[in-house]
């Protein structure tokens, strides 16, 4: 072991250490990732309707619910209506934020 | 043949790419982690730059989502698209002056490592040589990384940072040197 040269050493330091154990994402970075992608989604044209989305059998959050059931056109529903949602703002902030009621996207990337 | 997963995988990239909501927050619950591990262990310590990467990355893999072909796990594609943005971070640190440093040091020289032994611990041997990459200039911690951890070659890392082959081997020479001499006197 005593004469190894730099290479050889790096190379055992490599394939013992490997990277360090990391912890899972932060969700504020989760709920920020998730609201620039629908803005863009949402800036190249219509989201997926909500009422689309209900009958492809995925839940909505109760905000969600009431504008799907209220009467407004396709297009109204198609909105991204998270961007005017205290969720959104309080799930992009803070850790843990204190927003529970089920098929909130943001309730669901704190729980993963 | 198309793997259960992979036509899972397919099955959540149309739902992205028709612009379902749901899907969306699906595809960054299921790959943020992965990406936020990956990237958070290749630019360590420098912390303040991972999440702005990770989102640069989930943009990007969401951008390039149409060119899927469902060939592989879409983990495995997102995190080659990681892989791709972290040798361009490489890339565009190693362009950047080097550190003033010692004379070459010629990377045949062979060296002693006293504390060798100590290898025999694993998690000796992790804990000293994190510490001891935390404590590198960013040019010698980014290159032994990149070499030694992404196993690229000095030809390729040459190619990619715009520098010569002799370049970045007089590069990974003084940040073995460096890295020696904090691990044995540290």
């Amino acid at each position: 072991m005593a004469n190894l040269r730099d290479e050889e050493f790096m190379r055992l330091i490599a394939d013992g250490a490997g990277p360090a154990e990391s912890e899972p994402a932060p969700s504020h970075l989760k709920a920020k990732i998730y609201s620039a992608l629908v803005r863009r989604q949402a800036e190249s044209g219509p989201l997926m309707s909500l009422t689309k989305i209900k009958a492809c059998g995925e839940e909505l959050c109760v905000f969600e619910e009431l504008v799907r059931i209220a009467p407004l056109g396709e297009r109204a529903k198609s909105l991204n209506i998270c961007r005017v949602c205290h969720a959104r703002v309080l799930a992009e902030h803070m850790e843990n934020a204190p927003i529970y009621w089920s098929g909130c996207p943001y309730v669901e990337l704190k729980k993963a | 043949m198309t793997s259960a997963v992979e036509a899972d995988d397919v099955r959540l990239v149309a739902a992205v790419l028709q612009k379902d909501r749901k899907a969306t927050a699906e595809f960054v619950a299921r790959y943020t982690d992965a990406v936020y591990a990956y990237v958070h262990t290749r630019l360590a310590p420098q912390h303040d730059l991972v999440d702005d990467l990770v989102q640069e990355i989930l943009l990007a893999a969401w951008e390039n989502l149409g060119q899927y072909r469902g060939a592989s796990a879409l983990r495995a594609w997102v995190m080659g698209i990681a892989r791709h943005k972290v040798e361009d971070h490489y890339r565009a640190r190693l362009r950047a002056p080097e550190p003033i440093g010692d004379a070459d040091n010629d990377p045949d020289t062979p060296v002693t490592f006293p504390k060798f032994d100590q290898l025999l611990d694993q998690e000796h041997l992790r804990k000293n040589t994190w510490r001891v990459l935390r404590g590198l200039p960013e040019q010698y911690r980014l290159a032994l990384i990149w070499r030694y951890w992404e196993k690229a070659s000095a030809r390729e890392m040459a190619a990619k940072a715009g520098k010569t082959e002799k370049a970045i081997e007089r590069l990974l020479a003084r940040a073995r040197a460096e890295f020696r001499e904090r691990w044995n006197h540290g």
